[in-house]
C-alpha cells in the first residue's frame, strides 16, 4: 500500500511540473564551471557545397563570459571576439581585427545577427535568462529514443529576442536540451536544431550542434573537440589584451 | 601560460596591378607583393615581427620592409610593448583625427587601418584596471610620413625630391590615453605631445626657405555608443601647433585648429551593413598669426595652412561625407562593398566599389574600382587621371 502511495506521490508530482519549473531545473543543472574547446564549424548551402570556420574557445560561468579565436580559414587567423555578459545592463561584444590593430566594440543588441556567417545567431550563442521567457509544458515526447520534456518558450519583451517561440525538447534524464525549432517574428518556423553531449567528468557537455535554416536550406554543424572542463581558466583571461594572443597549447 | 614556447605564422601572397580608367595604363607604383607575421611565444612574452615585400611590376624594383618587430610582455595588470611598432587609436573607422603616433605611408593612404602606418621605435605600458584602461606611449625619436617624391604615378602634387631639412633633432614624443566604459557606451580621452609628420615651411635663413616639422600637441576625445539598433562612432582631436624653429622670418607662428569625425552604422536585416562618416577640419582662426616671408614662393596665407597631423583626409577637405555599403554572400565567399565620399565645401567626390570571392579557403580574386571627381582647382580633379581598375589575387597561409 505505501508503495503504491509512493508511485501515485511520484507520478502526480512529476505530471504537475510547470514549465517554468522544468525550465528552472535546467538552469539550474550543475554545469562546468569553465570550458575550453577546439570548434569547427562547416557551412553548407542549398547546393550542398559547404565552407568551413575553425575557432579556439574558451569560456565561464556557464558561457557568460567567452573568448573566441579564429584559426580557419587564414584570413581570418587572428581574428578574436570576447563577449561578457551583464545582467544589469547590455552586455559587452568586443572584436580584435589585426588589420586595424584595434580592439572594436560592436552592438549586443542586433542578436538575430548570424554569427561569422553562419545559421547561428548571436542570440543563438547566449545564454537565456530564465525571467526573460515564459515557459509552458507541451505534451512529453521522444527525441532518437530519448524521454523529453517538451516546452514552449516565449521570449518576454525584454529578452528584445529575434524569436517569437521556441519548441525545445528536453532529455529527462540528463535535462539537456536535445532539438528545438525556433520561430521568427511572423511566427514561421526559422531554425531546427539539434544537439549531441557527451558526460565529462560529471557533466553534460555539448560535443555537436546542427542548425539548419529551414527559410534559406542552409545549416551549419558545429563540432567541438578537445573539451576540457574545470581547467581553472582564470577571470582575468577575459581582457581585451588576450584578444591579441593566440592561445597556446 | 608557462610551458613550451610557440612560433605561430600567417602571411599573404598578393599579386596585383592598376590600371587606369582613363585608357587602361598601367599605374606604376610599389605595392606590397607579400606579407609576412612571424611570432613567438612563451609564457608571459611574446616576440612579433611584420615583414613586407614591396615589389613595382614596370622595372621589378624591390624592397624588404620590417614594419613591426616588437616584443610583449603580459603581465597580469596589462601588457607592455617595445620596439618598431604600429599602434592605433581611435573609435571611428578609417579617419582617426586623435591617431598620430604613427606615421603615414602616403604609398597606401588609400588602404585602411594598420596597412597605411610605418612602424615606429616606441615603448607602450597599458595597465588595466576594472574598466578601465591607461596606456602610455613614449617615443624616443620622431619619425615622418613617407612621400612618393619623384613618383610621377602618385595622384597628388608630390615635389621631385624632398626639401633639405633644418639640421635640427626632432626630439621625442610622448602621449597618454584612457579608456573605459560608461553605461553601454566606451569613450577615451587621450594626449599626444611632438612633431608634425609632414614637414612645414616654417621660415627664411639665409634667404633661403627652411622646411621642418612643426612641434604639434593633441587633446583627443573619442566615443562609441549604442542607439536602438544604430551604433555610434565619433572623435574629436584639438591639434595646438607651434613653429619653434630658429630663422630668420617665421612664417606661420602658432595655429590652432580641430578634426573630428563621426559615423554611424546600421545592420539591415539582410545583414548589409550600412556607414554613415562625416569628417571636418577647421582652423582655429583667433590664435592663427603670420609674418609674410617675402621673395619665395610668394607669401604664405591662413588658406595655405595645412595640418601636418591627424588624417590624411583632412588636407582634400574641410568637411566631407562618407557612405559605405558592404554584405557578404555565399558563406562570406562573395564580399561586395561600394563606397563614395563627398567634399561638402568643395566640388569634389570619390566613388568606389569592390568584389571579393574567395573560391576556396584562403584564397582570393579581388576587383574595385575607385574614381575621382572634382570641378577644376579641385585637389580630385588633379587626381581624376588616377581613376583605376585594381585586380588581384590573395592567397593566406
Amino acid at each position: 500500500m505505501n508503495k503504491i502511495l509512493l508511485i501515485l506521490t511520484f507520478m502526480s508530482s512529476a505530471f504537475s511540473q510547470t514549465g517554468f519549473e522544468i525550465a528552472k531545473m535546467v538552469d539550474e543543472k550543475p554545469s562546468p564551471m569553465d570550458m575550453s574547446s577546439k570548434t569547427k564549424m562547416i557551412l553548407t548551402n542549398k547546393k550542398g557545397k559547404s565552407r568551413s570556420n575553425a575557432m579556439m574557445s574558451k569560456s565561464v560561468d556557464g558561457n557568460k563570459k567567452q573568448i573566441i579565436w579564429f584559426l580557419e580559414p587564414k584570413d581570418d587567423k587572428g581574428v578574436a571576439f570576447l563577449k561578457i555578459e551583464h545582467d544589469n545592463k547590455d552586455d559587452e561584444m568586443r572584436m580584435w581585427l589585426p588589420a586595424f590593430k584595434k580592439v572594436r566594440r560592436i552592438s549586443s543588441k542586433k542578436k538575430g545577427d548570424a554569427f561569422m556567417g553562419s545559421d547561428l545567431s548571436y542570440e543563438d550563442l547566449s545564454s537565456r535568462d530564465l525571467d526573460e521567457n515564459q515557459y509552458n509544458r507541451l505534451d512529453d515526447g521522444t527525441v532518437n529514443g530519448k524521454d523529453c520534456y517538451v516546452l514552449e518558450i516565449l521570449p518576454k519583451a525584454q529578452a528584445k529576442s529575434a524569436y517569437t517561440k521556441h519548441i525545445s525538447w528536453i532529455d529527462k534524464l540528463t535535462l539537456m536540451g536535445v532539438k528545438e525549432e525556433s520561430y521568427d517574428k511572423r511566427g514561421k518556423l526559422k531554425k531546427k536544431k539539434e544537439y549531441e553531449f557527451q558526460n565529462m567528468k560529471g557533466y553534460h557537455v555539448m560535443k555537436r550542434v546542427y542548425v539548419e535554416d529551414v527559410q534559406k536550406n542552409h545549416s551549419t554543424e558545429v563540432t567541438f573537440s578537445e573539451i576540457e572542463v574545470d581547467s581553472g581558466i582564470r577571470e582575468n583571461l577575459f581582457q581585451e589584451k588576450n584578444l591579441k594572443r593566440l592561445p597556446q597549447n | 601560460m608557462a610551458g613550451i614556447g610557440q612560433i605561430h605564422y600567417s602571411g599573404v601572397i598578393k599579386p596585383g596591378n592598376m590600371y587606369r580608367l582613363l585608357d587602361n595604363s598601367e599605374i606604376s607604383l610599389p605595392y606590397r607583393l607579400a606579407e609576412t607575421e612571424v611570432g613567438y611565444s612563451k609564457g608571459d612574452f611574446e616576440i612579433k615581427t611584420n615583414s613586407a615585400f614591396e615589389y613595382r611590376w614596370s622595372n621589378n624594383e624591390n624592397e624588404l620592409h620590417l614594419r613591426e618587430a616588437y616584443i610583449t610582455w603580459y603581465p597580469s595588470w596589462g601588457e607592455v610593448k617595445v620596439g618598431k611598432q604600429i599602434h592605433a587609436w581611435g573609435a571611428v573607422d578609417g579617419n582617426n583625427p586623435t591617431d598620430n603616433l604613427n606615421p603615414y605611408d602616403y604609398y597606401y593612404m588609400f588602404l585602411p587601418g594598420a596597412e597605411r602606418k610605418v612602424g615606429t621605435i616606441s615603448g607602450s605600458v597599458k595597465y588595466y584596471w576594472n574598466a578601465w584602461q591607461m596606456e602610455g606611449i613614449f617615443i624616443p625619436e620622431h619619425e615622418e610620413n613617407r612621400f612618393p617624391f619623384g613618383e610621377k604615378a602618385f595622384p597628388l602634387d608630390i615635389p621631385m625630391f624632398a626639401p633639405e631639412l633644418m639640421d635640427v633633432e626632432p626630439g621625442s614624443e610622448f602621449g597618454f590615453r584612457v579608456q573605459s566604459t560608461l553605461g553601454s557606451s566606451d569613450f577615451s580621452l587621450s594626449y599626444f605631445d611632438g612633431r608634425d609628420r609632414s614637414f612645414s615651411y616654417v621660415g627664411v635663413t639665409d634667404s633661403m626657405p627652411s622646411f621642418f616639422y612643426r612641434k604639434t600637441s593633441v587633446l583627443g576625445f573619442d566615443l562609441v555608443s549604442f542607439i536602438g539598433d544604430f551604433t555610434n562612432r565619433f572623435e574629436i582631436g584639438y591639434f595646438s601647433t607651434e613653429n619653434d624653429a630658429e630663422v630668420d622670418i617665421k612664417t606661420i607662428n602658432d595655429a590652432s585648429y580641430i578634426q573630428f569625425a563621426g559615423q554611424v552604422e546600421y545592420s539591415t536585416e539582410n545583414n548589409i551593413m550600412l556607414s554613415l562618416q562625416i569628417i571636418g577640419n577647421q582652423i582655429s582662426d583667433s590664435i592663427l598669426y603670420y609674418s609674410r616671408a617675402t621673395s619665395i614662393d610668394g607669401t604664405i596665407t591662413e588658406d595655405d595652412f595645412q595640418p601636418g597631423m591627424g588624417t590624411p583626409f583632412a588636407s582634400f577637405t574641410d568637411l566631407g561625407l562618407s557612405f559605405s555599403a558592404s554584405a557578404n554572400y555565399y558563406d562570406d565567399a562573395l564580399e561586395l562593398m561600394g563606397n563614395t565620399f563627398i567634399d561638402l565645401k568643395d566640388s569634389q567626390s570619390m566613388l568606389g566599389a569592390s568584389a571579393k570571392y574567395s573560391p576556396m579557403d584562403n584564397w582570393k580574386l579581388i576587383l574595385s574600382f575607385s574614381k575621382f571627381m572634382g570641378e577644376d582647382g579641385t585637389q580630385f580633379h588633379e587626381m581624376e587621371d588616377f581613376s583605376h581598375l585594381k585586380v588581384g589575387l590573395e592567397f593566406h597561409f
